[in-house]
Parts: structure tokens; C-alpha cells; sequence
């Protein structure tokens, strides 16, 4: 990112490009500003494009976000290393561990006492064990008459709280219906039960929902990096003091910045969009060309953000540094990860300040639910709000001679 | 490798030391992040549903269903139940992201549950899958468990299943991020500081003047990397005192073997910075290519999401961070109490790829200093 202060481009051709802004004269005013806006853009282009590292991060960095961010959040228990000590011995208890390992939820391992199985939890070796009392048979044979439940304890390893918090309802949901099975083969009584029917994401899929997320981290992250960094770079090599000397009013100025990066982050959106639905078989079940609109929106929010952190800094190495401290709060307070709704009730309207926290809710919405601008438009509203704000202290601080 | 090896370490290493008191960067890695995210984790971000908003398609409205709800309600993880009277505005509750799910009593609820054949349905929101699978098992649970003529004694299902969460029986997410908040932490100090070394001092001319002294590669690096030693234990001392002042987390292993993992998992992380430093052309390249390696680690390593059901190249991919191996050790540490012996295995691995990494780097820089 050194546009600007590449030994190989002296000083006077952007001497020759600033000459060029203001080089109109006797045209009606708006078509005055149109060309030197388009000016500035074309000397943008042509600076982003001639830096190969920049334009490699355009691309890997969102393509690589939605491979790696796409498959890490599953609902599934798969596989799970699980403690097993049958103190019964029984067919009944040898039924159950065969069931517990036939879901593929689980593999067991067998330990012989107690201790053992202290330990294997205690080492994290399993995410949890379970015990089944020597007298489990006999229980059964009771609760047949009537009698009380047998009981089963049930050991987690809380240290892994996710894991745990997961595998508990499966591994009740299999000992219930197990012990069930045991009980009355031909079916048995809970005397009430549940059908649950799940909307818009029946398997519970976290792709689409991690997919529709990482557009928010992207355009949240990337966007004012790369727009911090290539301002700074402008003023650390001068170029950016030449501009502001031109004819070209602040508006216009920003404009020329803001429209050629926000062309190219509208295309990364894009490529994201193709990627999510070619590669890994996620598209909006809403409208991609809203979609899209709304994404455009929001790229010239996290623009302006980096402009204004870029009037801030004094080095590029600075200009990161703010980005990074501002935007890792970003990840984990704006829903990308962490839903909104679980903080602390007194400390939600936090969140809700950033513009990346309703943009992340918009692209959910209309990703997995299939929403539209008639629902939607309260937090678009408050996208748009944001977008201007920011646009309008962008422009306040790039202060051109007026 | 001379007798003036560590001479000559030492001497670069306070050469390092009195540039770092000049760098506000670095103090903010040390002193404002740690207790920004002790408190970020410790009482703010939670993947335990809360607040979740509800709705209830009551059709019989009778004293039996409205004991179902409160027993529901009571769960504590729950708002303030909406009434919908059609399928309809249930759906749409959903849709609009209103309601994560929507309980559906039949009209013949009461005689259901009286002759014991009582079936409900429960109407999930799956958009948010994490949030749909936890609050889908807490109905169901609450639901099957259901008596009518005592709603709030304690459940006997087919199978009383005695459940004990060690090391965590409230299940509390912060136990579960504070364990390993360090890890976190020492990854940003340690490869922000050392990332933008070798690049800076190429940039500034001073590189030059490093290598007209009687250094070898390798002492320049390990003279730059102590420094930032010391810090780290600063840090995770911070962070300690923090989780237990706060939150009253308190390690329950022992701080020496804490204060042993840390050493090869802050030098393998150095030298991560190291070689991000020497493969950048520029300080900000440098600071961009860092940034991109720290965020998704965050993600792999298994300190935000437990890593033991990412599919398989992206858990493997994990694998090859210091930070997996380092929070793996510090939990067992910090949250289950162990001791040497059972975090033997995270060391051996992080000595491992501090090993490769210093060799990569010293192969890196040869070139340049031929």
C-alpha cells in the first residue's frame, strides 16, 4: 500500500494529474465538478490497480472470510469423545452404549472405574461420561411396574461450555428415548411431547448464517483499511496536500475517493455473493439485487469511516493500528458471532450504534429469511442515517480550500 | 553460535527495550486491551440465549396450557411471551424476526394431558441456528418434563439423568472465554510488536546499521524478540488479576506451570511476527498481513467456538496455530486445575513450531545478510 510513494512515480506526474483536475474552464459549474470528480476517480483506479498487494487482499481476504467463517459454526454433535463406565453390565446397559454410539453423535470409551473416568474428563480427553448405577436393571424392571425413573449421571466437562451446553440435550434426548425403547418397545409416555418445526434453516445449518455475516466483517474491516491506509499513504508522499490545492471542493474530493472504492467493494460483495452460491450452495432467499443495493450503501459508510481515521493518523502503521482497535469490538459486539439479544440488557443500545450491527441483521434477514425493504426499513433507515453522518464528517475533514 | 552469543542477544534486546518506551501502540496492547476485552468477555458477549423473544398460539386457553407457558417462562432465558391467536401471525412473528419460536398448544390440551397423550408443536426460527438448537432443547425439555398438577416439581422423566457440569456447574460462557482470554491477548501484543520490526528498521536505514555489528541473524532476532517477553508476562499477569477481580475467576492450577506454557507459546507467536516482518515489503504491508492472521485465528483456535466440530481441513488448519495448543493448555490449567503433567503435550507441540518457525526465519533472512 505505498500508492504514491513508489520511488518509480516522481513527483510531477501527479503534479500533471492534479493539473489535469482543474483544467476546464467556461463549462457550465456541475459539469465542471463531474469532470474533475471523474478525474479523481480515474487517477484512483489507476493507483489501486498498480499496487499488487493491494489488489490481491481485495480478493483473498473476502474469499478466504467466507471459506474460513462459513463452516465453523455447527449445532450438530458429531463425534463427540464421550466416557462410558457401565457399572450394570447388563444387556439392557449394553443396549444403551450401543445406542449412544450408533447416532454417530458419539464415540465412547470404556473405562473400568470411577477414577478412570474422573480423570479422562478432567484431562479434557472427553467432553463428557456417563455412568449407568450397577443396580440399572433391576431400576427398569421397577419403572415398569411404576416405580421411580432408573437414574443415569451424567458427568460434562464445562470447562469446554459450548461443547457442553450443546451435547446435553442430545445426550438426554438419546438416553430418554432409549430408556424408553427398553421400558415399552412399543412406545412408551411422556405425557406431553414436542413436534418441532423449523423455519427457513430446518437443519440448522450454520453456513447461510455465517456466510450472511461475514459480508458485515468484510466490508466492515477491509473497507476501512484499505481506505485509512491509501489516504495516509497520499498525505505521508504529499499527493493528498496537491489535491486539496486543485479546484476540486472537499465533496468532490471524497467523491473521487469514495466512488472508485466503493465500485471495487461492490464487486467484492459480488464476488462474495457468487462464491457463497456457486461454492458452498448459499444464496439470499430474499432479493440479491436488494441485496446488493444495501451492501453499496453500507461499503460507503466503512469508506467514509476510513477517511476519517486517516485524517487522524499521522503514519499508515497508525492508520491500521486505529482500524484494528476500532473494528475488533466490531466483531464481537455486532452479532457477528455473538447475538445482540444475549448481552446485558442495560449495555444492548451499544451495539446497536454501530451501523455494522443493523447491516449484519439486514444481510441475515434477507439471506435466511427472505426479507424485504417492507420490513426491513427501520434498520435501513438507520444505515442510511450513519452513511450520511459519516459522509458529511469525511468531507468536513478532508478540508479543501472551499 | 560464539561465546558472545547471549552478549550480544542481550545487547540488541536493550537496544529493542528503550525504542519500545517511546511506542504508544504497544502500551495499548498492554494496558487498555486487556481490560477492555476482560470485561468485553467476562460480562458482555454470551452464546447463552437471553431476552429471547417468544410467542404462544394458545388454542384451548385452558389452566393446563397456561401452566405449560409459565413453566416455559420460567426457564429464565425467556421474554415475555406474545399471544398470536393464528398460524398466520405466528409465521410472521417469525419471519419478521420477532419471535424465535412460537408454542402451539392444541384446543384439546387439558384432555390430552389428563388421558396422557398430549402432543404441542413448537414453531422454530432456524435462521439463527446456535440460538434455535438451544432454545428447541430448553422447550422440549421443559416440556416433556411437564406435570400439570404440579408444574414446578422437579422432573422425572423415563430416565432421571443426574447431570454434573465440572469445573463450570452454572455453565457460565465467561469461564469458558476468561480461560483462555490471555491467549488472545498475548497473540495481539506479540505479533503487532514484532511484525512491524525488521520492516521498520529496513524502512528507517537502521537495518543497515544492525547488521555492520559483529550480530548474527539469529541473534538479532532473539535480541529483538525479548523485550516483548517481558511484556507478555506483564499481560498475562494483567489479564489474571483482572478475570479474578471482576469476575472472581481465579486460576485453579498452579501460576508456575501457567507462567512455563506461556514462554513457548510467546515465542512461537514472536516469531510468527518475525516471519510476517520478513516476508513484508513495507510497514503497513507488514501491519495488514498481521491483522489478517490474527482475526482468523481467533476464530480457529477454538477460543471463541469450541474447534471439535469444525469439518476437517479448517480444524487441521487450526491445528497448525501456537494459539490452539496454547489455549488447550491454558484450560486445562486455569479452568480444570491440572498441572505439568497433563499439559506436557501443548508444550512439546509449541516447542515444535517455535523450532520451525526460528528456522524459517534464519532461512528468510540469510539472503539479506550474505
Amino acid at each position: 500500500m505505498k500508492r504514491g510513494r513508489r520511488p518509480s512515480e516522481p513527483g510531477r506526474a501527479s503534479a500533471a494529474r492534479t493539473g489535469a483536475i482543474g483544467g476546464f474552464a467556461g463549462a457550465n459549474p456541475l459539469v465542471k465538478s463531474w469532470r474533475r470528480i471523474r478525474a479523481l476517480i480515474v487517477r484512483e483506479v489507476r493507483a489501486t490497480f498498480r499496487d499488487r498487494f493491494t489488489v490481491t487482499i481485495l480478493v483473498a481476504v473476502p474469499i478466504g472470510a467466507l471459506l474460513l467463517f462459513g463452516f465453523i459454526l455447527t449445532t450438530e454433535v458429531k463425534h463427540l469423545a464421550l466416557g462410558v463406565l457401565d457399572a450394570s453390565q447388563t444387556s439392557a446397559s449394553r443396549r444403551l452404549v450401543a445406542e449412544l454410539a450408533a447416532q454417530e453423535s458419539f464415540d465412547p470409551t470404556v473405562v473400568a472405574t470411577r477414577d478412570e473416568l474422573e480423570r479422562l474428563v478432567a484431562s479434557g480427553r472427553v467432553a463428557a461420561a456417563i455412568v449407568i448405577p450397577p443396580s440399572f436393571d433391576r431400576d427398569l424392571e421397577r419403572l415398569r411396574r411404576d416405580g421411580p425413573a432408573p437414574e443415569i449421571e451424567v458427568v460434562y466437562d464445562a470447562a469446554e461450555t459450548v461443547l457442553a451446553q450443546n451435547a446435553e440435550a442430545y445426550l438426554r434426548g438419546i438416553l430418554g428415548a432409549t430408556a424408553r425403547a427398553l421400558v415399552d418397545p412399543a412406545g412408551g409416555r411422556p405425557r406431553v411431547t414436542v413436534a418441532s418445526r423449523t423455519l427457513f434453516n430446518p437443519t440448522l445449518d450454520g453456513t447461510a448464517y455465517m456466510v450472511s455475516g461475514t459480508y458485515g466483517f468484510v466490508l466492515s474491516f477491509l473497507a476501512v483499511l484499505i481506505t485509512a491506509v491509501s489516504v495516509v499513504g497520499e498525505r505521508a508522499a504529499g499527493t493528498f496536500e496537491q489535491l486539496q490545492v486543485t479546484p476540486a471542493t472537499s465533496v468532490e474530493i471524497v467523491l473521487g475517493k469514495l466512488l472508485p472504492l466503493g465500485a471495487v467493494f461492490a464487486f467484492d460483495v459480488f464476488l462474495m455473493a457468487l462464491v457463497a452460491g456457486v461454492g458452498m450452495g448459499v444464496w439470499p432467499r430474499g432479493s440479491l439485487v436488494f441485496f446488493l443495493v444495501v451492501s453499496a450503501v453500507y461499503v460507503l459508510i466503512s469508506l467514509a469511516l476510513g477517511l476519517l481515521i486517516s485524517a487522524t493518523s499521522k503514519s499508515a502503521a497508525e492508520a491500521v493500528q486505529r482500524s484494528v482497535i476500532f473494528s475488533i469490538p466490531l466483531v464481537q459486539l455486532s452479532g457477528f458471532i455473538f447475538p445482540v439479544r444475549n448481552m446485558p440488557t442495560w449495555l444492548q443500545w451499544f451495539p446497536k450504534v454501530f451501523p455494522a450491527t443493523h447491516y449484519i441483521a439486514v444481510s441475515r434477514a434477507i439471506y435466511l429469511r427472505g426479507e424485504g425493504a417492507a420490513t426491513l426499513w427501520p434498520e435501513l433507515l438507520f444505515i442510511l442515517a450513519g452513511g450520511v453522518v459519516l459522509v458529511a464528517l469525511a468531507v468536513r475533514s478532508v478540508g479543501a480550500r472551499a | 553460535m560464539n561465546h558472545h552469543f547471549w552478549s550480544n542477544v542481550w545487547a540488541i534486546a536493550f537496544k529493542e527495550a528503550r525504542v519500545l518506551r517511546n511506542d504508544p501502540a504497544v502500551l495499548t496492547m498492554m494496558l487498555i486491551q486487556p481490560v477492555i476485552m476482560t470485561l468485553l468477555f467476562g460480562g458482555v458477549v454470551s452464546n447463552t440465549p437471553a431476552n429471547t423473544p417468544w410467542a404462544v398460539l394458545d388454542r384451548g386457553r385452558s389452566e393446563t396450557s397456561r401452566r405449560l407457558v409459565e413453566a416455559v417462562q420460567t426457564t429464565g432465558y425467556f421474554l415475555q411471551p406474545r399471544t398470536v391467536f393464528s398460524y398466520r401471525e405466528a409465521e410472521a412473528l417469525l419471519a419478521r424476526g420477532k419471535a424465535v419460536a412460537v408454542l402451539v398448544t392444541p384446543d384439546t390440551f387439558e384432555r390430552d394431558v389428563a388421558s396422557g397423550q398430549a402432543r404441542v408443536q413448537l414453531l422454530l426460527d432456524g435462521s439463527e441456528p446456535l440460538t434455535a438448537a438451544r432454545v428447541g432443547s430448553i422447550v422440549t425439555s421443559v416440556v416433556t418434563s411437564f406435570r400439570p398438577d404440579a408444574g414446578t416439581a422437579p422432573p422425572t422423566g423415563i430416565v432421571d439423568v443426574r447431570q454434573r457440569f465440572r469445573f463450570n456447574p452454572t455453565l457460565a460462557d465467561r469461564i469458558f472465554y476468561l480461560a483462555a482470554l490471555s491467549g488472545m491477548l498475548l497473540t495481539n501484543l506479540c505479533l503487532s510488536a514484532s511484525s512491524g520490526g525488521i520492516v521498520a528498521e529496513r524502512e528507517s536505514g537502521t537495518y543497515e546499521q544492525l547488521l555492520s555489528l559483529p550480530t548474527t541473524a539469529l541473534e538479532l532476532v532473539l535480541g529483538k524478540l525479548v523485550p516483548y517477553v517481558g511484556l507478555s508476562y506483564f499481560v498475562l499477569a494483567l489479564s489474571t488479576i483482572l478475570g479474578g477481580v471482576f469476575f472472581g475467576f481465579w486460576p485453579r492450577g498452579s501460576l508456575l506451570v501457567l507462567a512455563v506454557v506461556v514462554l513457548p507459546f510467546v515465542l512461537a507467536s514472536l516469531a510468527i511476527g518475525v516471519l510476517v516482518s520478513t516476508i513484508a515489503h513495507t510497514t503497513t504491508q507488514s501491519v495488514f498481513l498481521t491483522v489478517f492472521f490474527i482475526l482468523p485465528s481467533m476464530i480457529l483456535s477454538g477460543i471463541m467456538l469450541p474447534y471439535h466440530f469444525m469439518p476437517s481441513p479448517i480444524r487441521e488448519i487450526g491445528a497448525l496455530l501456537p494459539l490452539r495448543w496454547y489455549q488447550i493448555a491454558s484450560r486445562r490449567i486455569v479452568a480444570r486445575g491440572g498441572g505439568l503433567e497433563d499439559v506436557v503435550g501443548p508444550i512439546v507441540v509449541l516447542l515444535v513450531i517455535f523450532t520451525v518457525l526460528l528456522a524459517i526465519v534464519r532461512w528468510r533472512m540469510k539472503p539479506r545478510l550474505g
